[in-house]
């Protein structure tokens, strides 16, 4: 009898240990969690992503979410600074018990990315390109090209235009160095020159020193790897008259510097990612904004999880990042806002490159990156 | 002709960084309190015009009211914070503390009602290009942030010296002890000084955004580099203050002939560091 008792309670133990792992119960709603910057300079991009995120969610809830679960996400602002995104992946983590959090710039994301590894949490990444992010860790993927698979498309394309001398502008972070690194390597294995290279500081927007003496090289082209303060730096070229081109990443792809007919002219390579009308309506009906690039990628990025969870729901496996991720690469290929396929940690998307003109973003050419 | 450029835009960075220089040093000098919240003001200058030109007020209103804003504002500051902190006896260490959390608390208001998205004024004038003498080439909004701030400068000087309220201020920070048996008043005296360094420091806090845009916390990096400059310059000193600030910012423009960017800030600020060994009292200091 004792043996019996003994027996019964192992298994009860067993199953309580158990259930301290996510597994989710009928009707309950599943948690993740979104760090990216809501406040400071990014923020613009943020809350884009922030409301692609938001926008999906309240879709999918509308329809009775997940295999009846209700998916909530818990936005933390990381002010586009790693110490506070490292901050609030812990409490996100440790605390809320979140098991897939989605992120947003390259410094915050590398900071985070030996956590992810460490307490097996499947990040998300739909809006920083750093190269390192390939590689950073096997929890974290990638749903956009890296600023390296950008590089490599406006390198070839720049060469075959006759655009052989360049100079570089960049942000002195993570991902305006990553971005420079790459266009000294990828330019010049085009066969291209660099003739001279400025920083520039996050968040700074007097660039005339920095253009002023880039300008004096005699550049070709140049290319800007800055990821916010584009409307002052479209003006400020302006205001130049430069003879040499301007082009740059997805980072150009500012909504503000789009429409602002100072930046005719500029060049931009990007990840090809459109919105049908009647869902770009229905956003712009809901924040009285139009459905831009980062709204459109973390609305995507939404979708691919949503795929995946609901493959984990059906396979009966509790929700952990472990199992996210493993049924992530396991599906492989999502047909969400664009087809993309994870035969690595980012996906193969393909990537056009648009020139702004007259308030518009317009695509010159397109090509699939690997 | 890249110096001579450079050489132009470090001379309408300087004019700028100077109003900031001699509305902090007119507070610093007078009231002896290290008034930090002043990078608020000059925000909420910025912003204030921002709003008023959205919703359709012409440039010159705009700026004025944000002007008489920021003036009300900076009394506000003063009588309302570090005057009731002095009846307290608190030391200047407690008010300093006082003045971060009133910046504080003005930059979170200032990202919560506008956004900390980087806003531009939507004034197309301010952006049109003159060329100077061939290849120097300012926009309408850096002219007239030159023009304005050398007009604010001349201004005070003349405040400072021909008038008995600037001079009853000279005489209450040269001895407020001294002023405060002589009934000048102090501290309505410290009041309408306040009032008057935000009056001027929202020049360049309307002006400055109009050509590089606005962000909350914008303010911070001018006033920090101002207060470089009011040290070096000379405590006190008014011609001083502005000088030494039109020097900071053409070295920073300058040394990009002779070294790249990121060394720039650096390099000038060593420089002062290295300045100040030898002069510790600043260049325009009264001996």
């Amino acid at each position: 009898m004792l043996r019996k008792v003994a027996i019964t309670l192992a298994v009860l133990a067993t199953v309580w240990i158990g259930g301290d792992a996510p597994r989710a119960m009928a009707a309950d709603p599943i948690q993740f969690g979104a760090i990216i910057p809501l406040t400071g300079a990014a923020a613009v991009v943020g809350t884009q992503e922030m409301r692609g995120i938001q926008f999906a969610l309240d879709a999918v809830n509308a329809k009775g979410g997940v295999r009846g679960h209700k998916i909530e996400v818990q936005f933390e602002d990381n002010q586009a600074k790693s110490d506070v995104a490292v901050l609030s992946f812990n409490k996100l983590v440790d605390l809320q018990h979140v098991q897939m959090i989605f992120t947003g710039y390259s410094g915050p994301t590398l900071a985070m990315a030996p956590l992810a590894t460490r307490k097996k949490i499947l990040m998300v990444n739909a809006g920083a390109q750093s190269d390192k992010l390939s590689t950073a860790s096997p929890y974290l993927v990638n749903t956009l090209p890296s600023t390296g698979d950008e590089v490599k498309v406006m390198s070839k394309y720049l060469v075959e235009q006759g655009k052989k001398k360049a100079v570089v502008l960049f942000e002195n972070d993570a991902a305006g160095i990553g971005g420079r690194d790459d266009f000294l390597d990828l330019f010049v294995k085009a066969g291209g020159t660099i003739l001279a290279q400025e920083p520039t500081q996050f968040g700074q927007t007097d660039y005339r020193p920095a253009l002023l003496k880039l300008a004096a090289a005699k550049p070709d082209v140049m290319y800007v790897v800055i990821t916010a303060g584009m409307v002052q730096l479209a003006q400020q070229l302006k205001q130049m008259n430069p003879d040499f081109t301007t082009v740059g990443s997805t980072f150009m792809s500012d909504p503000a510097a789009i429409a602002d007919p100072a930046s005719t002219g500029l060049i931009h390579t990007q990840a090809q990612i459109n919105a049908p009308p009647e869902l770009a309506a229905a956003f712009k009906a809901k924040y009285g904004d139009d459905m831009d690039f980062f709204a459109r990628q973390y609305y995507n990025a939404a979708q691919i999880i949503f795929t995946t969870l609901d493959k984990v729901l059906a396979e009966n496996k509790p929700v952990t990042g472990e199992n996210l991720h493993d049924t992530l690469f396991a599906i492989k290929t999502f047909q969400g806002l664009l087809p993309m396929t994870f035969n690595s940690n980012t996906a193969t998307v393909p990537i056009g490159i648009n020139m702004m003109k007259d308030g518009k973003d317009v695509t010159l050419t397109e090509v699939t990156a690997q | 002709m890249l110096w001579l450029q450079l050489l132009v835009n470090g001379l309408e960075t300087g004019c700028a960084l100077g109003v900031v220089a001699i509305s902090f040093s007119l507070v610093y000098a007078t009231t002896k309190i290290f008034h930090v919240a002043h990078a608020g003001i000059y925000t909420m200058g910025g912003y204030l015009a921002w709003w008023l030109v959205t919703h359709g007020a012409p440039s010159a209103v705009a700026l004025l009211l944000a002007v008489a804003a920021c003036t009300v504002g900076g009394a506000m500051i003063q009588s309302q914070i570090y005057a009731r902190l002095e009846r307290r006896r608190a030391t200047h260490l407690v008010i300093l503390i006082a003045s971060l959390g009133t910046l504080a608390v003005m930059q979170n208001i200032i990202a919560a009602v506008f956004t900390p998205n980087i806003l531009q004024f939507p004034i197309p004038w301010a952006a049109n290009v003159m060329a100077l003498g061939g290849e120097v080439r300012l926009t309408w909004a850096q002219m007239l942030t030159i023009a304005v701030s050398l007009a604010a400068y001349a201004g005070v000087m003349w405040f400072a010296h021909y008038t008995i309220l600037g001079k009853r201020i000279r005489a209450v920070a040269s001895n407020p002890f001294l002023a405060q048996i002589t009934r000048l008043q102090p501290q309505s005296v410290y009041v309408i000084v306040v009032a008057i360094a935000s009056a001027i420091v929202a020049l360049p806090g309307v002006l400055v955004p109009l050509d590089l845009g606005l962000q909350p916390y914008g303010g911070i990096t001018p006033l920090l580099t101002a207060t470089i400059a009011m040290i070096a310059g000379g405590v006190g000193s008014i011609t001083g203050a502005f000088a030494l600030s039109i020097v900071i910012a053409e070295l920073q423009n300058l040394s990009l002939l002779v070294m790249p960017g990121e060394w720039s800030i650096g390099i000038t600020f060593f420089i002062f560091v290295i300045f100040m060994l030898f002069r510790p009292t600043g260049l325009f200091a009264a001996r």
